[in-house]
């Protein structure tokens, strides 16, 4: 196997699903911590209306920063998502493929899945599943999920989130994330670095601590006068801006164990009010994703 | 007879729910087999993502058995010439029976009927789907339309009864006789004819469907690759009850990571190979860890090494962390860390750990003081003890603070005295735990955990039931363990005495109610731990000997158990507890003064005022020496004389002076053992005394 690239795995994966049903969806264009906070999973999982999904998604968690000096860990990170709604029953099988489709003999290497749950208190989610370890390293989240906004899931959902950096450096035998080469001849280290470090800087040291909790005051505000105004997507995109406000808070240091919990609870209600408002205006619509015969009259 | 295998095709069960899942399900399986009377003892086994159990020796049918069923009154089932009526002649071809079936005597009329036994395979196919579907699992899941609730969705069944297909059906999935062998080494689909049939298939599949013999195969290939190294594999139960699960086909590799990361703290080295990445250490046979481990492996071999470079690599990953932390920790002492414990906060209303560091201090300056030792260690240690809190280390492996700190400390060149208390301040955190090693140890656990429980009791904040979200259980058990191992050798202190210190260190020291509950709470634990632990204590034992005192001397409690254990054995236990329950009877709400001697009447009562003297001044001796077996003996051996003394002296005369005199002189040498137990409490089963 010729050395792969950052871009071959994510066209790989791409092509992949495209070919198993799903839609190749874009990133959403907003700071969030993981693939699961895009609309396109968040909010579909709720409801009765089927979907099938992929996309990458850039993720920031401002605290895993390390200025670029530790070769595994990343203040932004890239996961490659897919949603199956509901989820088909051979879904590991499709997901053992994809693993093939990337070029791997799965004879000649340990594929496990090992006990991982996933919960997002700022979302009012979580479900249950495994972490997939390809020779002993955790390349995979794979999650059914159970709840999301506080609401019950029916049908559920599977989840499989793929950290691509790590599984590029696993199949190009790389020992550091910016060896790997991004395509074109670039390495990811030329093309993220200096975003690394000066990320890693202004999240730990320079962030303006006041400047944020009013963000996040303000935010908050807006995402409840959009609920009021009955549109349920920006209210959606503010909560995000929120959360993300908050991970930046939490890395400069500044929220205290209480203050954590409360504000963890404020993201929250956010979280289940628009899932709550989101159903509702789907329901109205009458689920327009459901097969003809199944639609709400 | 005949046979009837089953297999439960999922996904990938946690690795830590199969045995208790197992055993539960061989528990269901058996009490089937009692009622069908087939033999005992099914085989059941699981694999990662496989249920699989084994009835051999089945009956064809359940036994036939009798009923008695009743019919009409007798007076209305024959008329006045004894003719039967309608009402019996209905009843009797209800049952297909005849008059003859009738049974004598009764004001009913009654008929026994034989019930032939239904066939084992309609019983199996109605209970194997009830008894697998309510296994209960600790955490459940729903998949696909979310109809149904399991440990993990259901794929397939096979259920073969006498060498052919039962169908079932559980969650909608029904049986047939084909399955799948390995995830990824054989995928192809199984057609199988029975339990024989399915172990050699599935064997040459890439399953080994025993648990215990994966785990066999994996603990010899263990010993055989650490021994090629010279090492050998950590001792590790909690790995292997895992390992076992987490593969069908039982393979282990060993792997190196890099040299250099045997600088760090072995503490931290396997931690993050147990604990993250479920490895098993190797150490050399000079003792000392080796860059060599082990690592679980779903394929009997590794054969272009992909998997042990993988586990390398993670582990070099990892510890690349654990060392970037390490690097980042070292550039701030223990000391210039403080300052940052006022930032973390402990409780809302209990301050920052700051706060508790400083009464951490205090309560063990109180602590030396009492006990006359130099403070000056257990105060470095005191104040030092939390600061690891806000190092990157314990932020990322939190299982491992404490030993940080001890750890740093001894870096930084503090004494052993000091690094050990540090290192060891959270033990035991268990019944089984380590004690703390040193006395400073002893003192700085002992500070911190009875400033938690103060702090947690002062704010009202006390466990409920099974609530016990701060863990003060654990706490005042792990005081209770400290103070049983120490407290009559270096730190002779009562559990009051330290509940004082606590609550002077927290400001609002006069809290009575807090003080009271405290000690209401210590008793509680302190009882659990006397009846769990090694010692085996009877409740009724504990309670009589605590109720004649306990907060002060742990270690002395238990002597006086043990005493009470012996002579609990003894023949004259008996009249002992007579004497005890007979004089507390009699003297109950007595204001007992000094015995008078003018006032004894008779010769017996002066013969036993004598024996009181002489015997209690010999008990308080032997009280004073701990001996307090002997004691009990010699209370044991007034016991004639006390007999002779009911039998002829009237104690509930009129004369209020000679009543009282006499109630006086029981009292007297009822007391002689008060100090040892009350013995009215302990429970007697008269017929162990008289058989």
């Amino acid at each position: 196997m010729s050395r792969i690239t950052f871009q071959d795995l994510i066209l790989r994966l791409q092509n992949f699903w495209a070919t198993r049903g799903c839609m190749i969806e874009m990133p959403l264009d907003l700071e969030v911590g993981a693939g699961t906070m895009h609309p396109a999973t968040f909010l579909r999982v709720l409801g009765p209306e089927p979907w099938r999904v992929g996309y990458v998604q850039p993720s920031r968690r401002p605290a895993d920063g390390r200025y670029g000096d530790n070769p595994f860990r990343l203040g932004k990170h890239y996961q490659f998502q897919v949603v199956l709604k509901p989820s088909p029953i051979d879904v590991q099988d499709i997901y053992l493929d994809s693993l093939r489709a990337l070029g791997l003999d799965l004879t000649r290497h340990d594929i496990r899945f090992e006990e991982d749950n996933w919960e997002a208190p700022t979302l009012g989610a979580w479900g249950v599943g495994w972490q997939v370890l390809l020779d002993g390293m955790e390349v995979t989240q794979f999650t059914y999920f159970q709840q999301a906004g506080g609401i019950d899931l029916s049908p559920i959902s599977a989840e499989i989130t793929y950290g691509i950096e790590r599984l590029t450096m696993f199949l190009s035998r790389q020992n550091s994330a910016y060896e790997i080469e991004w395509g074109g001849g670039f390495s990811y280290g030329a093309v993220r670095k200096q975003e690394e470090y000066e990320f890693s800087k202004y999240y730990f040291e320079v962030a303006d601590v006041d400047l944020h909790w009013k963000l996040f005051g303000q935010y908050e505000g807006e995402a409840r006068r959009c609920l009021e105004n009955e549109l349920v997507l920006p209210a959606y995109d503010w909560t995000l801006k929120c959360s993300h406000v908050f991970n930046t808070l939490d890395a400069r240091g500044a929220v205290s164990v209480t203050e954590r919990v409360a504000v963890i609870k404020r993201v929250r209600e956010l979280a289940v009010a628009c899932a709550e408002r989101f159903l509702e205006s789907r329901r109205a619509l009458g689920f327009p994703l459901l097969p003809a015969q199944e639609q709400a009259s | 007879m005949a046979e009837y295998f089953f297999e439960l095709l999922t996904e990938e069960i946690p690795a830590w729910m199969h045995d208790a899942a197992q055993s539960t399900l061989r528990e269901q399986l058996s009490k089937l087999l009692a009622e069908v009377g087939g033999a005992p003892d099914p085989f059941v086994t699981t694999t990662p993502r496989r249920i699989i159990f084994f009835l051999s020796d089945l009956p064809l049918r359940e036994p036939d058995r009798e009923e008695e069923v009743k019919g009409p009154p007798r007076k209305s089932a024959y008329d006045a010439n004894g003719t039967p009526t309608k009402a019996l002649h209905g009843f009797l071809k209800k049952y297909n029976a005849t008059a003859d079936d009738i049974l004598d005597a009764g004001e009913y009329v009654r008929i026994r009927r034989k019930i032939s036994g239904r066939g084992i395979d309609t019983i199996l196919q109605q209970r194997i789907p009830e008894i697998v579907a309510s296994l209960r699992w600790p955490k459940m899941m729903r998949w696909n339309s979310g109809a149904h609730s399991y440990i993990r969705p259901v794929h397939g069944i096979v259920s073969i009864f006498a060498g052919g297909p039962l169908p079932i059906e559980i969650f909608g999935v029904a049986s047939g006789a084909t399955t799948v062998g390995h995830r990824t080494l054989a995928p192809g689909r199984i057609t199988v004819a029975g339990y024989n049939d399915y172990m050699t298939k599935l064997e040459l599949a890439r399953v080994v469907i025993d648990a215990m013999r994966r785990r066999h195969v994996m603990a010899e290939r263990a010993r055989m690759l650490a021994n090629q190294v010279n090492g050998t594999p950590s001792v590790d139960a909690t790995i292997w009850a895992q390992w076992q699960y987490l593969t069908e086909y039982p393979g282990v590799l060993r792997a190196e990571f890099r040299r250099e990361f045997l600088a760090l703290p072995e503490e931290v080295l396997v931690t993050v190979m147990r604990v993250h990445q479920k490895q098993l250490p190797i150490h050399g046979s000079d003792g000392r860890l080796t860059n060599s481990f082990l690592a679980v492996l779903d394929n009997e071999a590794d054969p272009d090494g992909n998997a042990a470079s993988g586990n390398s690599f993670v582990t070099n990953a990892r510890f690349a962390d654990a060392k970037f932390f390490y690097d980042t920790d070292r550039r701030t002492p223990l000391v210039h860390r403080l300052d940052q414990l006022a930032h973390l906060q402990f409780q809302e209303k209990l301050g920052n750990y700051l706060e508790k560091t400083k009464r951490i201090e205090a309560i063990a300056a109180s602590i030396c003081t009492h006990l006359g030792i130099d403070s000056t260690d257990t105060l470095t240690a005191a104040r030092l003890c939390k600061a690891d809190l806000v190092t990157e280390m314990v932020k990322e492996f939190t299982d491992l603070q404490g030993q940080i700190g001890g750890i740093y400390a001894r870096e930084e060149g503090h004494p052993h005295a000091v690094w050990q208390a540090i290192y060891d301040h959270y033990r035991p955190v268990s019944i089984d735990d380590l004690l703390p090693r040193t006395v400073t140890g002893a003192v700085v656990a002992l500070a911190d955990k009875i400033d938690t429980l103060a702090g947690f009791f002062r704010i009202d904040a006390r466990p409920t039931g099974s609530k016990d979200p701060f863990a003060l259980r654990r706490a005042a058990q792990g005081i209770v363990q400290i103070l049983l191992n120490r407290d009559k050798w270096q730190v002779r202190l009562g559990v009051d005495q330290l509940i004082d210190f606590a609550l002077a260190a927290h400001t609002d020291a006069t809290n009575l109610d807090a003080r009271r509950e405290l000690l209401a709470f210590f008793a509680e634990r302190l009882r659990t731990v006397l009846e769990i632990s090694q010692y085996g204590f009877a409740y009724d034992e504990i309670a009589a000997a605590m109720e004649a005192g306990w907060a002060e001397s742990f270690t002395d409690l238990v002597d006086r158990i043990t005493a009470l254990k012996a002579i609990r054995n003894d023949p004259n236990f008996l009249s002992i507890l007579d004497s005890a329950k007979r004089i507390a009877n009699i003297t109950t709400g007595h204001e007992s003064t000094r015995v008078d001697v003018r006032k004894l009447e008779n010769e017996t009562e002066r013969l036993l005022d004598e024996l009181a003297n002489a015997a209690g001044k010999q008990i308080d001796g032997m009280i004073a020496a701990r001996e307090y077996r002997r004691a009990l003996e010699s209370f044991a051996a007034m016991a004639p004389e006390l007999e002779t003394f009911f039998k002829d002296v009237m104690v509930m005369v009129d004369d209020p002076s000679v009543r009282s005199n006499r109630m006086s002189l029981l009292r007297k040498i009822g007391q002689t053992v008060w100090k040892i137990a009350d013995l009215t409490k302990i429970v007697v089963d008269r017929s162990e005394y008289h058989p």
